[in-house]
């Protein structure tokens, strides 16, 4: 841990709204993607992330440096929060479910050319596909792929196992791959 | 699936990378007064702490003040305005009164406002005598120091001893009878009484009640 993070926990443990500030300035714009991430509307966004904050300070005794960095620490309270949201307030939404296990048919030869060659037209299936997952899955796609966060560390935030994270990001980019199958079809 | 194959994966999946980075570009930013809206958030919920703080010792201190108006028995009431009477006879007076005109009572007056000095000044009997034995005993001694008065003229040794001995002495509730815990009990005479007087009462009203029936009995009837 550097000394910056180091004085930026003294003072949030001594209620300092300097420090504060200086956290918000820091981790806001990543907690506030994250969540947004998960709950898309803005309005309910912007309410999950002052929650996440506000439990932040509130709970910054409990942060242990040897377990986590900061921000990993952070995103966890942000993952859980919007995950709460979404079940508590939200509407039900429908994702796509793979329950045939057709998904796990397909070769991995097969999903690695789908995502392997660039190609503009597959992107913009990719995108669209991203659409039908559950908020979950595409949280920990997104940790992996664009955050480029270790399996350790989503481990920790979605409060699994590296094994778990590893499978299921196996199984979501199968699930992913056959969802592209269905649109293109 | 293993750590390094997924971290060759990262590098390989060039097309699921690229698409969630346009998904990420094109989400909404984070508004720009978000944080100052937060950080009064913070502010106000440190003010409702405190008021939190507060307010229970506020409560606890209000529920402190009934119980102590409320629960503090009345014998302390009492005891504060315990005296209540002062009663002062000067030896100046009777010296004064001696040599002047000597003490005559007259047959006409009643004994009862000179005797209640002698025996205010006694000391309060213990609780378990009757108070009718108590108040007799009391006037008993008053009474002979009156007749011995009205039989000698000239005031003699002992009327001087028992001068010299009334001081000042103060009065207070138990020194008078009806405050007495004995007093407040009826005797069986009274209660009798107040049985007697319950049934009268009662055969009363029910002639009352008999009169008023047969007076509207004659109403309807005239009526009819």
């Amino acid at each position: 841990m550097t000394e910056t993070d180091t004085n930026l926990i003294e003072g949030l443990r001594q209620q300092s709204p300097k420090a504060q500030q200086q956290m918000l300035d820091r981790y806001g714009r990543d907690v506030f993607a994250q969540v947004i991430r998960l709950v898309s509307v803005t309005e309910n966004a912007e309410e999950v992330y002052q929650d996440v904050f506000i439990k932040v300070f509130k709970h910054i005794n409990r942060y242990d440096a040897e377990k986590s960095s900061l921000k990993t620490w952070v995103s966890r309270i942000a993952y859980n929060e919007a995950i709460s949201f979404l079940r508590k307030k939200s509407a039900p939404m429908v994702y796509f479910e793979d329950y045939g296990d057709r998904a796990e048919a397909l070769s991995d030869t097969e999903v690695d050319e789908t995502f392997g060659h660039a190609n503009q037209e597959t992107v913009q299936l990719i995108r669209a596909a991203l659409k039908y997952l559950p908020p979950e899955e595409r949280a920990v796609i997104t940790m992996f792929y664009y955050e480029e966060m270790s399996l350790k560390d989503i481990a920790y935030v979605t409060e699994s196992l590296p094994s778990t994270v590893a499978s299921k990001l196996s199984r979501t980019r199968k699930k992913l791959c056959r969802i592209i199958k269905m649109l293109q079809s | 699936m293993n750590e390094d194959k997924l971290k060759a994966l990262l590098q390989q999946d060039m097309n699921l990378r690229d698409a969630i980075r346009q998904e990420e570009a094109e989400r909404p930013q984070m508004p720009a007064d978000l944080n100052a809206r937060l950080m009064q958030r913070v502010a106000q919920e440190k003010k409702q702490k405190r008021t939190r703080m507060v307010w229970p010792w506020i409560a606890a201190a209000c529920v402190a003040g009934i119980m102590v108006v409320f629960l503090t028995p009345p014998k302390q009431t009492i005891e504060e305005k315990e005296i209540v009477a002062k009663v002062e006879k000067k030896e100046e007076k009777k010296q004064e009164s001696k040599p002047e005109a000597p003490l005559k009572v007259e047959p006409k007056v009643t004994p009862a406002a000179p005797a209640k000095r002698p025996q205010q000044q006694r000391k309060p009997v213990a609780p378990t005598t009757a108070p009718k034995q108590l108040i007799a005993q009391e006037i008993a001694p008053i009474e002979a120091g009156n007749k011995q008065v009205t039989v000698s003229d000239e005031p003699t040794a002992k009327s001087h001893e028992l001068t010299a001995s009334t001081k000042t002495k103060m009065l207070t509730e138990r020194d008078i009878p009806i405050t007495r815990p004995e007093n407040y009990k009826y005797t069986p005479e009274e209660i009798a009484l107040m049985k007697r007087q319950a049934n009268e009462a009662y055969l009363k009203w029910v002639e009352l009640e008999l009169e008023i029936a047969k007076h509207s009995q004659e109403q309807t009837a005239q009526k009819d």
